[in-house]
């Protein structure tokens, strides 16, 4: 039987692109590198306007507080560094690099003579930092601070292979083309943390990838593959937890608490690239598909793309898009401007017509209880929502407001399309600002 | 073709909202259109045996579901027009509501009550609390409480005709009165006896009320907490006398609308709990009320009171039975 948890809805699938192998994508004329792709601080740029930088370089960090590094995607000149908002609409400084074509690597970036045994956790810890990655299912928390507060705290490492959203077939794709990334990175984040055991986590519709992480770990004892049940949001780090180890991880606390530390796939496969060449994250895979896509594919893109020239490379338009999704359908942030670009969160860009977006009447609420059966946290969303709608947060606390993960499984099955999960965001902004008060 | 594609442009504005960006395809009125497609063939059944017991009980029968069902529509479009509201009718939930008030009518009954019904349910029960959603009865049981109130004799038991066109004892009277040795438990499980509209077969209503739970469009736990209750109570105390009566819980749960009342009107989403726990037991103390009112009361059919009431528990029981939080220690409240 496959692993899961109470709660949650079956979503369409749409796995379109799943069958399909990852393209590389030349890098664009120009790249924009935010110098905020993380949870924590935004870095400083470490080079100037007319810089000439190398693919790989690092042009900027921070010398202390939580952040990750960012490095250029291409070879050429630095032409601006500007303001611009970020994907969620924050403003951001972003280094305009125009490419010169010649895909020149830093020096640096080249097979090292590592020796797993030999490598202390804080060197590893070091390396990881110094490749920039962070969480690439689209939390973006520096993996380097993941580590370092995860050493001697947890007993099992989750690799998240779930990727529970519709749509997104990115970490499927790298799983199969590139398994040995992945084991091999559960392997150096196993040394880093001294555990000698760690769970490859991955939905059962992806049953190929599941046959070949079998065969690749047959003689591991340390490493097992775990079979999840399809269902959303089973690549919630709590449903995660939960499914594996039966353990509830309370809201609040944090997966190291309940003594499991989880790593996205390709955050991993990013560690063991970083592990074996110095290799920093500088492009990512992105699933791009909707019905406005003329040819929807898995692309390994260089950071700092913009949507429209992935598009572009995508084969363009078949129809007028209404709405451009960073990330999946369920949680994904819609875009204004298709000029954005591609960061390290960046799972995929989905373009959506007019037919496929959600319509914005707003029915009764009818207390059919699906929201109720579908919260993965076992909540009373169609309550929240109507004492929110009231301005009463106290009353929706009462059913749990606090307690939502935003995963919106309860407006997705609304059968009366009220947009509960902005309610529930309304009551937990409000509850929260009346906190600090 | 790709000539003509190659123009399409980048749009100059694209729409921001919140997520999630997809939605389930069920919409309220696919769900109260489940549901009138599985109470379709009780009520066809129910039409049908009319006619058999003579063709102008038939006629009227069929008469009462018409006047019932575009009644509901137009009253509902008719106190929408005039308090300007958005029509709500392509809901389907007024269709529904003319659906359930006509199979739960005699079909003796003049259609006049029918229309008067249709307005009670809609109107008082239903609008003048604010719409779909925000009724806490269930306005059919309402309506049909509210006739049989007011015109007693019209209807009461002795509206209901014998397939021999005579008037005759529903088998809850024949229940309660003792004479439970004349009645057929086949007869009453495929529909052959005297009973309202809709209530006759529980055969077809227990099919139709299985596909809304295997089309997930109910959940199980309200029809099983309160036919089982009543099943079990009847069972262990039988009116009959004595204990552990097989014979006397068949005709039960048979009769009287239960069938109806658990899967169709129990059910409700308005007027329901939507925590698992508070589901189950709604339907206990729906079954608990039923079993008392047949035992207890004048009156011998239990099922629309005992919905009704607990119709007003449905807030206290989702509030004090809502479910443990993930992460919450158990029997803690947060």
């Amino acid at each position: 039987m496959a692993k899961t948890f109470r709660g949650g809805v079956h979503v369409e699938e749409h796995k379109n692109t799943e069958r399909m192998r990852t393209v590389r994508m030349p890098a664009p004329h120009t790249v924009s590198i935010p110098l905020s792709q993380h949870i924590g601080a935004p870095v400083q740029p470490l080079v100037a306007v007319g810089d000439r930088v190398l693919r790989g370089q690092c042009i900027g960090d921070l010398a202390e507080g939580l952040c990750a590094p960012v490095h250029s995607s291409v070879s050429g000149t630095v032409k601006a560094i500007e303001m611009k908002p970020s994907a969620r609409g924050i403003p951001v400084q972003h280094i305009v690099i125009e490419n010169d074509g010649e895909d020149e690597l830093c020096p640096s970036i080249a097979p090292k003579e590592r020796s797993l045994a030999e490598t202390a956790p804080e060197q590893i810890v070091k390396i990881v930092r110094d490749a920039g990655v962070a969480g690439m299912g689209g939390a973006t928390f520096p993996t380097h601070a993941k580590i370092a507060s995860a050493i001697g705290r947890v007993n099992t490492i989750i690799v998240n292979g779930a990727e529970c959203e519709p749509y997104i077939t990115a970490n499927h794709r790298l799983m199969q083309e590139h398994p040995e990334a992945v084991v091999g990175g559960a392997r150096v984040l196993m040394h880093a943390l001294g555990l000698s055991k760690a769970i490859l986590a991955v939905e059962d519709n992806k049953p190929s990838v599941i046959q070949i992480f079998k065969g690749l770990t047959w003689d591991m004892d340390d490493i097992s593959v775990a079979a999840l049940k399809t269902k959303y949001p089973q690549g919630d780090e709590r449903q995660l937890i939960y499914a594996l180890t039966g353990k509830e991880l309370p809201v609040g606390k944090l997966p190291a608490d309940v003594g499991c530390v989880i790593f996205n796939a390709e955050t991993v496969s990013s560690i063991y690239r970083a592990f074996n060449t110095d290799q920093p994250v500088i492009e990512r895979i992105v699933t791009v598909d909707g019905d406005c896509v003329r040819t929807p594919q898995n692309l390994s893109v260089p950071i700092g793309t913009s949507y429209r020239d992935v598009i572009e490379f995508c084969g363009g338009l078949v129809k007028t898009p209404r709405r451009l999704i960073s990330g999946g359908p369920m949680m994904g942030a819609a875009q204004w401007d298709v000029d954005g670009v591609v960061t390290k969160g960046t799972s995929a860009i989905l373009l959506f017509s007019e037919e496929q977006s959600y319509s914005y009447e707003h029915g009764s609420c009818i207390h059919c209880g699906r929201c109720v059966k579908g919260c993965p946290m076992h909540l009373m969303p169609n309550y929240i929502a109507a004492y929110a709608r009231r301005r009463d947060y106290e009353s929706a606390e009462l059913y749990g407001a606090k307690g939502c993960v935003e995963c919106g499984s309860c407006s997705y099955v609304c059968p009366a399309h009220v947009p509960i999960v902005q309610y529930v965001r309304v009551a937990k902004t409000a509850l929260a600002a009346k906190q600090k008060e | 073709m790709d000539e003509q594609n190659l123009e399409i442009e980048y749009p100059e504005r694209l729409v921001v909202a919140s997520s999630p960006h997809i939605r389930h395809k069920d919409t309220t009125a696919y769900l109260m259109l489940q549901v009138i497609l599985a109470l379709t063939p009780a009520l066809i059944f129910g039409i049908v045996l009319a006619f058999t017991v003579g063709w102008r009980y038939g006629l009227n029968a069929l008469i009462l579901t018409v006047v019932c069902m575009a009644g509901s529509v137009f009253f509902e479009w008719l106190y929408e027009k005039i308090t300007r509201r958005p029509v709500t009718v392509r809901d389907l939930s007024a269709l529904l509501t003319g659906m359930l008030l006509a199979m739960n009518l005699p079909i003796t009954l003049h259609p006049f009550y029918a229309l008067l019904g249709s307005a009670f349910a809609i109107i008082v029960a239903k609008q003048l609390f604010g719409g779909l959603g925000r009724n806490f009865v269930n306005p059919a049981l309402a309506a049909r409480i509210f006739l049989v109130i007011s015109f007693v004799s019209a209807m009461s038991g002795d509206a209901y005709p014998m397939l021999d066109g005579t008037a005759g004892a529903t088998p809850l009277v024949l229940i309660k009165t003792g004479q439970i040795a004349e009645l057929s438990l086949m007869k009453m499980f495929v529909g052959v006896c005297p009973g309202t509209l809709g209530e006759v077969s529980a055969m077809l209503l227990l099919l139709g009320g299985l596909y809304l739970i295997f089309a997930r469009v109910i959940s199980w736990h309200i029809p099983v907490a309160y036919i089982g209750t009543v099943a079990l109570i009847t069972y262990i105390f039988p009116q009959t006398g004595g204990y552990f009566d097989l014979r006397f819980m068949a005709a039960s749960i048979l009769s009287g609308g239960l069938m109806l009342g658990a899967f169709f009107m129990a059910t409700d989403y308005v007027t329901s709990p939507t925590a698992p726990r508070a589901r189950l037991v709604y339907g206990v103390l729906c079954g608990l009320l039923t079993v008392f009112i047949r035992y207890f009361c004048g009156a011998p059919e239990g099922v629309s009171y005992s919905i009704l009431i607990c119709n007003l528990l449905v807030y206290y029981l989702d509030r004090f039975l809502r479910p443990r939080r993930f992460g919450q220690k158990r029997g803690k409240k947060a």
